[in-house]
């Protein structure tokens, strides 16, 4: 009797580790086994008006838009982070730019700017300022970047506890945005 | 005054045998099978946080510290739910500590393995919108509720009752939601890219605190937890029904977390302030009042289950009339002590209280030994011995009985005080919200 007990605590045990097992290993692996059909090349894709942009690595292309030859964006999916490239015509200088798209941010209930804006450069040249936000559930960073007659906004939205790691090609990719003089 | 047995609550409660000792897990192979992913939970959860301790070392122990405190009082509110039979400490750490580490850490990649599987076979568009209320809790409830499967499996005995369910599952819900709240506010740190710096710690802080989130996963649990226990307690009932209520309890936590975390009212009803303050509530509440039900049912059956036991004895020395009515209500029983205070001070209150546990302690023995006092059972004696003592005391303070004062009013203090907190509570996140531009 104390064995069958023994034994069915053992299996109720083993089961529960199995369990674990399956989300912690089964899981990612069917993940990474199931092929992705929009699966962002690893090639510089043109948002708009010569602004591009190399994708980070293993991101999904969620939705495209193109509104005539200077607007367009793009939005990537990278596991539990969004990442929004658009570009639209613009006359102000990079303040004015950065401060439109925290406005942008502001007025979505909920959402709070964490840091004053900072400046950062692209690979190519391309001067940015930007910030960080969280809201519940959620956070993300934003930079805008200036080209002649148009803005750039660059938002990155996660809502997942453990993102750390997947900041890293992100951060590769934002650098790489690059504009080509509207060739 | 004649008891009738059995009650409605007749069958709440499965009495922990004397036989029952924490000793005996260690013989149990899932007592290893739980050391060992706590301890593998642990490494990695250190593993986790060595990175941002080492490069945010203010930013990092503010969110420790901030998060671990806000645990406090929900710590004490759930240990508080079961006063009659307390559950023992180890085993409330070791539900909070399966939540904190083993569910967290095992639901980082499940979770983000789910969302890429959405994105692909559904589309990235529908894995953006539905993607975490679909995720999270499948993969969360499921690992929260292998806790209390565990627990079960090292301490069947202690799970007694629906009630006990709603404190363990409780406890696994605010592991996690500690956990997960600092990784949220590690996060922002890091998003942020300015260094050490608390700021958006302290914004996480409030956010996820309050705005979103103040009983979110510790609200899910319970309810699994009710489930799980239900399904152990009433073996009354046909397997079938069981496993009902078993699927019940599990679908409310996971139907509830879908609603929490879907798009529906994400912005709230309305363009201001309130319409998204509404929304909250609106996600909320009606969770909150469900749970907040069943846990007056469960902690009114149990009591009655054990309060029962007491009457049995008819016996006023141990407990009067006005005093088994008392200790049935938890409201009455704050009551009596409040009351014991106004009429021989604090000696008074303290008296008053150390007799309501000796009563608990000597109906949680009863429930243990069938045939009652009348075996001369050792234990037995000395509990009744205690209640004793424990009485005589509070004759001395010129104070025989502990039962609620005649002059409380009629609505409860509990209900006042839990409505003024409400409403300052939804005042100051309307606050939150107007600051935030959201107004």
């Amino acid at each position: 009797m104390a064995g069958h007990k023994w034994g069915r605590n053992l299996l109720g045990g083993a089961a529960v580790l199995a369990t674990i097992m399956a989300v912690v290993f089964g899981l990612p692996a069917i993940d990474r086994a199931v092929p992705a059909d929009r699966a962002a090349p690893a090639q510089r894709h043109t948002i708009a008006d010569g602004i591009s942009v190399v994708p980070p690595t293993g991101a999904l292309i969620a939705k495209r838009t193109r509104i005539g030859p200077e607007t367009g964006s793009i939005l990537f999916l990278i596991g539990p982070a969004r990442y929004v490239i658009s570009v639209e015509p613009f006359t102000g200088d990079l303040p004015e730019a950065a401060s439109r798209l925290r406005t942008k941010i502001q007025s979505m209930r909920g959402y709070q700017v964490t840091s004053p804006e900072t400046p950062m450069v692209t690979d190519s040249g391309l001067h940015g300022l930007g910030s960080s936000f969280t809201a519940p559930g959620r956070s993300g960073r934003y930079l805008a970047f200036v080209v002649p007659g148009r803005t750039v906004e660059v938002t990155i939205n996660v809502s997942e506890t453990d993102f750390q790691q997947g900041l890293v090609p992100i951060d590769e990719s934002i650098a790489s945005i690059a504009w080509n003089g509207g060739r | 005054m004649t008891v009738s047995q059995p009650r409605r609550w007749g069958l709440s409660v499965r009495p922990t045998p004397r036989a029952a000792r924490a000793l005996k897990s260690l013989r149990l192979p899932a007592f290893w099978i739980l050391c060992a992913l706590l301890a593998l939970s642990a490494w990695r959860l250190g593993i986790m946080l060595h990175s941002p301790l080492a490069r945010f070392p203010t930013a990092t122990i503010t969110a420790i510290l901030l998060f671990g405190l806000w645990a406090v009082p929900f710590w004490l509110f759930i240990a508080s739910m079961d006063f009659l039979e307390r559950e023992p400490p180890l085993l409330m750490a070791t539900a909070f500590a399966w939540g904190a580490m083993v569910a967290t850490m095992a639901a980082m990649p499940g979770n983000r393995a789910l969302l890429g599987l959405t994105a692909k076979l559904v589309s990235p568009d529908f894995a953006m919108a539905w993607g975490p209320a679909i995720a999270s809790p499948l993969i969360e409830e499921l690992l929260k509720a292998l806790g209390l499967v565990m627990i079960v499996l090292v301490a069947r005995k202690q799970i007694n009752s629906v009630l006990d369910g709603m404190v363990y599952g409780a406890l696994i819900g605010l592991g996690f939601q500690v956990v997960e709240n600092i990784f949220y506010a590690l996060n922002s740190v890091e998003m942020a890219n300015e260094g050490d710096t608390a700021a958006p710690v302290v914004a996480t802080f409030f956010l996820r605190g309050f705005l979103a989130g103040l009983w979110s996963h510790t609200l899910f649990s319970a309810l699994a937890g009710a489930g799980i226990a239900w399904f152990l307690v009433r073996t009354d009932k046909t397997l079938i029904v069981r496993w009902g209520g078993l699927l019940v309890g599990m679908g409310l936590a996971w139907g509830i977390h879908f609603i929490w975390n879907s798009p529906l009212l994400m912005d709230g009803v309305g363009g201001s302030g309130v319409g998204l303050l509404i929304g909250l509530l609106l996600k909320g509440m009606p969770a909150l009042l469900l749970a907040m039900g069943l846990l007056w049912v469960a902690r009114h059956r149990e009591a009655n289950y054990y309060i029962d036991k007491l009457e049995e004895l008819r016996d006023p020395k141990i407990a009067t009339r006005g005093e088994l009515h008392t200790l049935r209500h938890g409201h009455l029983r704050a009551d009596a002590r409040r009351y014991g205070k106004y009429r021989a001070g604090t000696a008074g209150q303290k008296a008053v209280k150390a007799l309501q546990l000796a009563q608990a302690h000597l109906a949680v023995e009863l429930s243990r030994a069938p045939n009652g006092l009348a075996t001369g059972d050792p234990i037995l004696l000395h509990s009744r011995d205690e209640v004793l003592a424990e009485r005589q005391r509070l004759r001395v303070l010129a104070h025989p009985e502990a039962v609620a004062s005649p002059l409380r009013p009629v609505i409860p203090r509990v209900a006042v005080l839990g409505m003024i907190a409400a409403i300052i509570l939804c005042g100051l996140v309307f606050f939150a919200i107007s600051a935030m531009h959201g107004a």
